[in-house]
Parts: C-alpha cells; sequence; structure tokens
C-alpha cells in the first residue's frame, strides 16, 4: 500500500524500513502531469492490477510550473499539490517517492526496471514518464559553483530562495543592490526572473537568440515584453550570453559576456533549456529522435514500455515538425492515452499529434500564444496583427489557407480558447459571421448556426427540438 | 449528468441570466449590492453573446473531458468524477490563463478575486456551489431560453 499520507508536499516520502515491491502490473517512471494522469486512468479501466509510481523527488506530485507563483507568495507548498489529499492510496498506487527511486536501468526483455537505490521492479506495462531535465550547454567556469541552480522543481526553487536571501543579506551589509543574473530568456528562465525580483533589487536575463521568448513570440510582441520587464527591474539583454563565468572556489561572482562585457552577479539561475529525461531508455535499446519515437498508442519501440510527456517526441500538427512538447496540458493528454491503452481500455485514443498551445503571465501581463507564430515568408501565411497601446495590448494571428494557424495574444486573454480551438479544427474562417474580423472578439455566434448548434448542445437531449420541446 | 442548455429561439439577450449568477455568487445576495458596492466584485460566469437579432447564454458545458481540467497547471480545475461538475478552487488557482486558452467556447475568466487573480467559471450552482439544483442563471430566465435537462453524454471535450 502507498506510502503516501497525503497529496500536500509534506510527509511524501516513503517510511523507514518500506521495501519497494518486486512486481507491478503497471510500472509508471514519473511522478508528475503524465504519471499521475495515466495512473488514473489505468485505475479506470483496470480496478485491481497493480500500480507502482516511483520518483527520485520526494513529494507528492505538485504542479512543477507552479514554482515561480510559490516563490512569489500567490501560492503555498500547502496548495500547490496537484491531487487532492490521499490521491495516491483513494486509487491503491504504491508511491516510491525519494532520490533512491530514479530509474537507472531497464531491460525490456526482461520486464524489469532497476533504481538508483538499488531496487529492482518486474513490470507487466511500464510508461515512461520522467519529464524534462535542464540542458546547459558548456559555459565555462560554470559547473561546480555553490551559487548556481537551475528552475525546474520544488528544490530548485527553495535553493533559489535561498540564494536569493544570501545575496539580500550580503548586498545590504555592503550597501549595495543585490543582483541575480539568469541564462536564457525562454519560459522558464522569464518566470524565474519574475519570481526572484520580488526577492533581490535587479535581475539580468542573458538570451543567446536575438529576442526573449524565442520559441513562441515575435520580434515586436517580444519587444513590448522586455520593457515591460524592466519596468520590473528586469534587464532582458538579447543576442548576449555568457561566454565564461567568472568566480572564487565554488562561488560565482559575475560572468564574462558574449559581447565582451562584464558583470558581476550574486547567484546565477541556469535556464538554458531543457532535453527528455530518457538516457536510461535509450540505453536499453528504445528509438530516440528529438524525443522518444511512440506509435499512437504511445509505445516506444520496446515492447511493453510506453512513454507520455515531455519525453515524447511529438509531430507538430500544423508544421510537421518532430520534437518534444513539453507543456503541461499536452502531459496530461497522453498520460491519459498511454494509460488507456496500458491497461488495454476499450476505444482507447491514439494519440495524433498536438501543437503548442502556452499561457503565462508576467506581474500583470499575459501572453498566451498557440500554433505558428512566425511564418516564414514561403509560406503562404497571411498575418494580421491589432496594436492598442492603451491597453498594452498586441494581438497576432496567423492565418494559413483559410485557417487559422496561430497566435499571439499580449494582454488580450478574453475566449483565445476559441482562437485554439479553431486552430485544431481547421476550420475554414470563412465560414465565421465576419470572417477574419470576428477573431478580434472571438464568440460562439459567428459560428454558422448548424456548427454552433453543435458546439454548445454536446449531450442535447434527442426528445427535445430546438425550442427545448418535446418532440 | 444534468447540463444548461441555451436555446437562442427564445434568447431576447436580456441578460437576467447575468445578474441571476452575479448575485448568487455574491456574498449578499442581493443584485443591487452585488452590482454596486460589493468587494470584490461578484463575477458573472454566464455571458450573453450577440445582439437583439440574435442572442445565446453561454456557460461551461462542464465537458465530460474538459480541456480547462487537463491545461490546469495548478490541480484548481477539477471535474467531479461523481456529479461531473467542472469546478475551480480558487484557493489553488494561481491566475496563469492556461483554462482560458484551452476552453473551446471561451467560458472561463481569470479576473481579480480580491486582490489575487483566479479563474471563474459556471459551477452548475443549484442549491449551492457544485451540487444538484436548478442553477439560478436558469431560474431567473424569464424565456425558458435556458433549459436545465439531463444529457445524453458528450463524446468529447468539444
Amino acid at each position: 500500500m502507498a506510502a503516501e499520507k497525503n497529496a500536500s508536499t509534506r510527509g511524501a516520502t516513503t517510511r523507514p524500513g518500506f521495501e519497494a515491491p518486486g512486481f507491478a502490473d503497471y510500472l509508471i517512471l514519473g511522478n508528475s502531469a503524465a504519471g499521475v494522469t495515466a495512473a488514473e486512468r489505468i485505475r479506470q479501466a483496470d480496478p485491481n492490477g497493480s500500480i507502482v509510481i516511483a520518483s527520485p523527488e520526494p513529494h507528492a506530485a505538485y504542479g512543477r510550473p507552479l514554482i515561480s507563483y510559490l516563490i512569489e507568495g500567490k501560492t503555498s507548498e500547502e496548495r500547490i499539490g496537484y491531487k487532492n489529499a490521499r490521491f495516491y492510496e483513494r486509487l491503491g498506487v504504491t508511491a516510491l517517492l525519494g532520490p533512491g527511486f530514479d530509474a537507472v536501468s531497464l531491460d525490456a526483455a526482461a520486464h524489469e526496471c532497476a533504481f538508483s537505490g538499488g531496487a529492482r521492479i518486474r513490470y507487466g506495462k511500464c510508461l515512461v514518464a520522467t519529464g524534462s531535465v535542464p540542458f546547459t550547454p558548456p559555459i565555462e567556469g560554470l559547473a561546480g559553483r555553490a551559487n548556481v541552480c537551475t528552475f525546474m522543481t520544488l528544490d530548485d526553487a527553495r535553493c533559489a530562495c535561498r540564494l536569493a536571501a544570501q545575496a539580500r543579506e550580503r548586498a545590504a551589509a555592503e550597501g549595495r543592490e543585490s543582483h541575480a543574473v539568469v541564462i536564457g530568456a525562454g519560459l522558464i528562465g522569464l518566470k524565474a526572473a519574475e519570481a526572484l525580483s520580488s526577492k533581490v533589487d535587479r535581475i539580468t536575463v542573458l538570451e543567446l537568440a536575438g529576442r526573449i521568448l524565442p520559441a513562441v513570440l515575435d520580434d515586436e510582441a517580444a519587444a513590448l515584453l522586455q520593457r515591460y520587464l524592466a519596468d520590473h527591474r528586469i534587464e532582458c539583454r538579447p543576442g548576449v550570453s555568457a561566454q565564461q563565468v567568472l568566480g572564487e572556489g565554488d562561488e560565482a561572482t559575475g560572468a564574462l559576456l558574449t559581447d565582451g562585457s562584464r558583470i558581476d552577479c550574486d547567484f546565477i539561475v541556469a535556464a538554458v533549456g531543457v532535453r527528455p529525461n530518457t538516457g536510461f531508455v535509450v540505453e536499453a535499446g528504445a528509438e530516440q529522435g528529438r524525443g522518444l519515437v511512440c506509435g499512437p498508442d504511445l509505445q516506444t519501440s520496446l515492447p511493453d514500455v510506453y512513454a507520455a510527456g515531455d519525453v515524447v517526441q511529438v509531430r507538430d500538427a500544423l508544421d510537421g515538425s518532430l520534437r518534444p512538447l513539453a507543456l503541461w496540458p499536452n502531459a496530461v493528454a497522453q498520460g491519459r492515452i498511454a494509460g488507456a491503452h496500458m491497461a488495454g481500455a476499450a476505444n482507447a485514443p491514439t494519440f495524433e499529434g498536438s501543437f503548442a498551445v502556452n499561457a503565462v503571465d508576467f506581474f500583470d501581463a499575459s501572453l498566451l500564444t498557440a500554433g505558428i507564430i512566425n511564418p516564414s515568408e514561403d509560406s503562404g501565411c497571411e498575418v494580421r496583427v491589432q496594436r492598442d497601446e492603451e491597453a498594452g495590448s498586441y494581438a497576432k494571428l496567423v492565418v494559413r489557407n483559410g485557417a487559422l494557424a496561430g497566435y499571439i495574444l499580449l494582454n488580450r486573454p478574453e475566449r483565445a480558447g476559441v482562437l485554439t480551438s479553431l486552430i485544431a479544427s481547421g476550420a475554414p474562417l470563412s465560414q465565421l459571421q465576419g470572417g477574419l474580423e470576428a477573431l478580434a472578439e472571438p464568440c460562439n455566434l459567428d459560428f454558422p448556426v448548424e456548427e454552433r448548434w453543435t458546439r454548445l448542445h454536446c449531450g442535447y437531449p434527442a426528445g427535445l427540438d430546438r425550442r427545448g420541446w418535446k418532440r | 449528468m444534468k447540463r444548461i442548455y441555451a436555446l437562442e429561439a427564445w434568447c431576447v439577450g436580456c441578460k437576467r441570466c447575468e445578474v441571476a449568477c452575479k448575485t448568487f455568487h455574491s456574498r449578499s445576495k442581493d443584485a443591487v449590492t452585488a452590482f454596486l458596492h460589493e468587494q470584490p466584485t461578484p463575477r458573472a460566469r454566464v455571458r450573453v453573446e450577440g445582439d437583439l437579432m440574435l442572442s445565446a447564454a453561454v456557460n461551461c458545458r462542464h465537458c465530460d473531458e474538459p480541456k480547462c481540467v487537463e491545461g490546469c497547471i495548478s490541480g484548481a480545475m477539477r471535474k467531479d468524477p461523481v456529479t461531473g461538475v467542472v469546478t475551480c478552487d480558487q484557493s489553488k488557482c494561481v491566475g496563469c490563463r492556461t483554462c482560458m486558452s484551452m476552453c473551446p467556447y471561451g467560458c472561463v475568466s481569470v479576473q481579480d478575486a480580491g486582490g489575487r487573480l483566479a479563474a471563474f467559471k459556471c459551477d452548475l450552482c443549484g442549491d449551492g456551489a457544485g451540487t444538484a439544483g436548478e442553477p439560478s442563471c436558469v431560474a431567473a430566465c424569464p424565456n425558458r431560453a435556458l433549459i436545465y435537462v439531463e444529457s445524453e453524454g458528450c463524446e468529447d471535450g468539444r
């Protein structure tokens, strides 16, 4: 039975003397969005099979992207539990959570997984839901510093907080401003910067690419957001990265930048990028492209080994590119699909590719992006931009072959999901009342009468007509 | 589960559903107080779209596989496995707006919930939030343009 007492992040480690089971019908490696969603789905289809969830993190599943909100005080460790209290017990899942439960090797033929603490568990079906790990290209002098952290996990957040507190204390004693450097202006780096801006005086964010959030913004929106962040004492420096980290012993004290200049800092957050945490699966012989190659049932090339979440190579439904889609909703959707197939559920849906939808907020600014946002010149895409300087909003819509293919919505979030659904369905925009203009204020009544009836009346009783009268 | 359905044939866009929703979700339970005085401002979760020629009161479909729940990074958005009602636990919500980017009907909004942002959506209020009974928007509709009837199962999260 689970050693789990509640789903808050406290008390979630295994009891001393607890012995890991030697066999599980379903062995789930990873205890975040994909893993716990798969466990729920498996239990739905198989009430009796034994389920083990193993993860090196000693916490019950928590909203991983919430760590920046945690630092800002917008949530607490008691509230970031992803599932209700007693989730594991209620589901009859054995949760093996702690440093000893990092999967280190997999023997697909023997159906056995070995863990860092020495435990070996044989399985019927195995799910690899081990997520992403930070990836930092080699920067001279970065490794081995005690005041450098990444920003992926709850423990990272605690570490960043501690470094910030030390920085503030020391800076105050020396009568100067405390200063943190974040390497990488992607979503993780900028959320780290936002969170830490409440803890230190000044933050510099370095980004090798020519704009901040290079993957989810265009130049104009990036410039707008960069100015906005500057008002909050976050200085972004696109086009500049760290060439060498300077310091003494295990302490980083500054960096030499690629433009030749030098900055001092109290600590560094490395948020350059992530890569799928799949080393042991690849060693076991699984085919890997930019992530694990999976069939439509999310089974890897190894029999009875499935994958879900950040580790899976996804075919982008819009541009056909192959890459991992390291986003929370994707992990949940894939966890549900993989779980259904693992448990042999009837009518288990297949995974047919997806596209990126990002939602992120910085202070009072909201940013939603989806699909193709920087179409190439020759892609035949039509781009429409609406700006409202007073509201500080910027909306960019990308239309391809008469259908919506992507958007950037800065400070204009209302009913963005209607646009997301238009991207997903590929519905011709010409059918909308008001055509392209309707996209400015998307609403359900813009759809043609039959379409909107179908959209809004899912499950409508067959015995009633459209006036609500009995037929 | 029982769901609310909007009938365009009868909707005249009077927005009494919005008033009833906002009032139900106020502390005072009084429309005038809710609209003019109460802080934090109570929010209506149903929204009348359209104009005098064509209108409909759109609210959450309580999808079988809700996109808002799929996307929720905090575990605040949840579909009750027994009642099927999709609700947001505002104490857990951090206002990231992923739900807004996911809901195909535009039925979640993130607004000020008293000094912090949180998602607001229909809780199929009935006798209390998330309980069975006649939701207040349905009860308030003078034209039966909102009906609350047993649904016959949504196939997907559309």
